[in-house]
């Protein structure tokens, strides 16, 4: 059964796209991850890739708005007949009237298909008073949804379907945004002395180390956005090396001569490779709670913070990686919460999370790094996490610092944040 | 509703619990009189008034002759005169030989003559189908007195209601149209004792829901909520509220419902079209509950006919139980 190629949605306000260009023709040879087509939002352009090998056919109209989710070609396998796509459509959507008459008409052969036509306006799409309000509050256009209702009528479930299944999709198929290029982002506050390079943890992004740096006023500091995180660009990651290999290219570029590299969580790993791999350039370094001294993780936590599309879903998690929940304010929340409002974020870091943590289970090993680590280090981290057993620091080599706290979880930069801050300036 | 004289609840029947009220009235107010057709020694058509002239004599429970018309310009004159008449049709149908006095005189004459005179009359009208009277005896027509400003309408469902709404209308300035469903005459059910009033223009909501909203009048709202427990049981959670007042209507009640389960099955025992459940879907569909709509409204209405001598016809023209379940389950599985 040939495959279709979709419209993308590549950001939340994103409802219609438009192909500025095909890198292929009617019938070409494709394999997977070839581009097929550059796409045009609001906001920015996009090269799609084949997710599939095949042979293309029946390719969307260029400079046409076209519904998300609408197929825009469709991929045939070797010795597939090509026929005609509406035919294969599953998708609710397609309108019966423009059901097409059988291709054996073999006048209009490459002509595209029907569902690859400019969905019709608000106004001609069958929906329900709801499902508009529903669709309006949440910056969707009802063009833009496939009806289970009557005749295609769009209904408030199938709104809520859209808003609440979005990231479900993405944990399913990873494979639902679209990886950027380009260096990661990169943040400075201008001050003294040797620069503090400071990597947040997985889901987290630079804002986090917001209030640590009240305690490290004066100091140059530089937040590096991991990859898919952040300000960053989304990338396919396909391992730890690759990460590293990221933020070392990031690191490299900032021509330092040294710095103090902190890392939470998983930054704290990638704080850890990069002290081993650049030990010339790390002044110190400080891993708070960090990743890779050990199989276990709270897979589960991981993948709520992940996947949650709303606050409410996300406060459950984020209280887990802390002792006084009280921390996790409905403000918190909020704002803990507004950059994962976007689906392309979540599924890259879905499938980051999928090659880092599969199965719930830490897949990279530093302890061999930690145990070779020459420059001056500490560790810091909390009792009561829940997130990584706060045991896996028994394993470092005497010559590294240990800073365990009793009454503290998984963030100790936020719950102890004076306690960190006189830790790190004590070594600065 | 006057809680300090609502002092202990009796099963009583519908016709009993209007009776009680008519007998408060009669006994606490000089001014009450009942008229009607046989209403006297017979008791009424339907023994709603039973032996009420024994106690209070033929002054003030008046037989009247046989014209609707005569006696119910007889009791629009009592009451603008200072009397408090209820007059009692025999059949609701009938009101159409009455109608003069009823729309151009009763509803009229407070607004003609600048407020300077009210009329403080009470109309009772046996209504509805299911006794196998017929086309001229067994029709719904508080949509007809619905349509006229000036008139209350009513529509108790339960014995409670009769008594309270009955003694809301005697207190009410204006003629207020009481339509009693024959078939609830023998219904029983709790009826406090004392006097008590049932507002005028309030809706009740018979069982909360969230699935979908069904606005019913007079006897659908039985039928209502006999689907709604079997809805239930399917798993489909339907909110009852019984409309109890045609004019004016309750729009809060059924907007606030509306907002909340963003389904509207309207079901009314008289013509579908230019019905009662015709104003309540309009009232939402010209209202801000319209965004809450999920479903197209749905209206349970009765047939394009008159009504059927033949049993089984009478109860195919107007809508039944297993109707208004087909109807919700439809709208609440979004298959309408």
């Amino acid at each position: 059964m040939p495959v279709e190629v979709i419209m993308p949605k590549v950001d939340m306000d994103m409802a219609k796209g438009r192909i500025m260009a095909w890198h292929v023709a009617e019938g070409d040879t494709v394999a997977k991850g070839d581009p097929l087509f550059d796409i045009e939002t609001d906001k920015a352009a996009f090269e799609v890739e084949a997710s599939d090998a095949g042979t293309v056919h029946h390719l969307a109209a260029t400079e046409t708005d076209i519904a998300i989710g609408t197929a825009v070609a469709w991929l045939y396998a070797e010795g597939e007949t090509v026929g005609d796509p509406s035919a294969t459509v599953q998708s609710a959507a397609v309108p019966e009237p423009e059901e097409r008459e059988p291709s054996v008409e073999a006048e209009k052969p490459a002509e595209p298909p029907a569902p690859a036509a400019p969905t019709p306006d608000t106004e001609k799409t069958r929906a329900t008073p709801r499902a508009r309000a529903l669709a309006r509050e949440g910056g969707l256009e009802i063009a833009a949804l496939a009806g289970t209702g009557p005749r295609g009528r769009v209904q408030a479930e199938d709104v809520r379907a859209t808003i609440d299944h979005a990231p479900n999709a993405a944990t399913a198929a990873p494979t639902s945004f679209v990886p950027d290029t380009g260096a990661l982002a990169i943040t400075r506050k201008e001050g003294e002395g040797t620069p503090l390079v400071l990597i947040h943890g997985f889901a987290g992004d630079a804002t986090a180390w917001a209030p640590l740096e009240a305690h490290l006023k004066g100091r140059a500091l530089i937040r590096i956005d991991l990859p898919s995180h952040g300000k960053s660009p989304k990338q396919r990651i396909g391992g730890f090396p690759a990460l590293v290999k990221e933020v070392r290219h990031a690191f490299d570029a900032l021509n330092l001569e040294q710095a103090h590299v902190v890392g939470h969580s998983l930054g704290g790993a990638v704080a850890l490779a990069l002290a081993d791999t650049r030990p010339r350039k790390v002044a110190s370094l400080t891993a708070l709670a960090p990743a890779g001294l050990g199989p276990q993780i709270d897979g589960a936590a991981l993948g709520g913070i992940c996947n949650a599309t709303r606050p409410e879903s996300l406060a459950p998690w984020l209280r887990t990686l802390v002792v006084d929940e009280t921390l996790i304010t409905d403000a918190y929340t909020r704002i803990a919460f507004a950059p994962r409002n976007d689906p392309a974020l979540r599924a890259a870091q879905a499938a980051m999370a999928d090659a880092l943590f599969p199965d719930g289970v830490q897949a990279f090993d530093l302890r061999a790094a930690l145990q070779r680590l020459e420059v001056p280090a500490r560790i810091i981290w909390g009792k009561r996490d829940r997130i990584i057993p706060w045991q896996h620091a028994l394993q470092a080599p005497g010559r590294v610092s240990l800073h365990l706290f009793e009454d503290v979880g998984h963030l100790p930069q936020i719950e102890i944040t004076a306690e960190v801050g006189k830790i790190l300036q004590s070594s600065l | 509703m006057n809680a300090e004289t609502k002092i202990e609840s009796r099963e009583l029947s519908y016709a009993e619990a209007i009776r009680e009220a008519m007998d408060i009235a009669l006994s606490t107010d000089e001014r009450v009189v009942l008229m009607g057709e046989d209403i006297g020694v017979y008791g009424g058509a339907f023994q709603v008034t039973g032996d009420l002239v024994e106690k209070y004599g033929e002054d003030r429970v008046m037989d009247t002759p046989i014209s609707e018309l005569g006696g119910a310009g007889v009791a629009v004159g009592a009451a603008m005169t200072g009397l408090r008449p209820i007059f009692e049709f025999q059949f609701s149908d009938f009101a159409t030989l009455a109608m003069e006095q009823i729309v151009n005189q009763a509803a009229k004459v407070r607004y003609m003559l600048g407020g300077s005179v009210s009329v403080p009359v009470v109309m009772r009208f046996p209504a509805g189908s299911g006794t196998g009277a017929a086309a001229q005896h067994s029709q719904s027509l508080e949509a007809w007195l619905g349509h006229v400003p000036g008139l209350k309408v009513v529509q108790p469902s339960t014995p409670e209601d009769a008594k309270g709404l009955l003694l809301a209308a005697l207190e009410d300035p204006d003629p207020v149209m009481i339509f009693e469903h024959k078939i609830l005459y023998k219904m029983k059910g709790p009826v406090p004792a004392g006097h008590y009033i049932t507002p005028i223009g309030k809706a009740a909501i018979r069982r909360e829901g969230k699935d979908l909203t069904i606005v019913g009048t007079s006897i659908m709202v039985h039928k209502a909520m006999a689907a709604a427990e079997t809805l239930a049981e399917e798993g489909i959670d339907a909110e009852v509220i019984d409309l109890r007042s045609v004019r004016p209507m309750d729009r809060e009640t059924v907007l606030a419902s509306v907002r909340k389960t963003g389904r509207l099955l309207c079901v009314y025992e008289g013509v579908k079209t230019l019905g009662v459940g015709a104003e309540v879907s309009a009232m939402v569909a010209e209202s801000d509950a319209f965004d809450f709509l999920d479903a197209p409204i749905v209206r349970l209405g009765g047939a394009e006919c008159p009504i059927p001598y033949n049993p089984e016809l009478e109860k195919a023209v107007v809508p039944q139980v297993p109707d208004i379940l087909d109807a919700a389950r439809k709208l609440a599985t979004g298959a309408i």
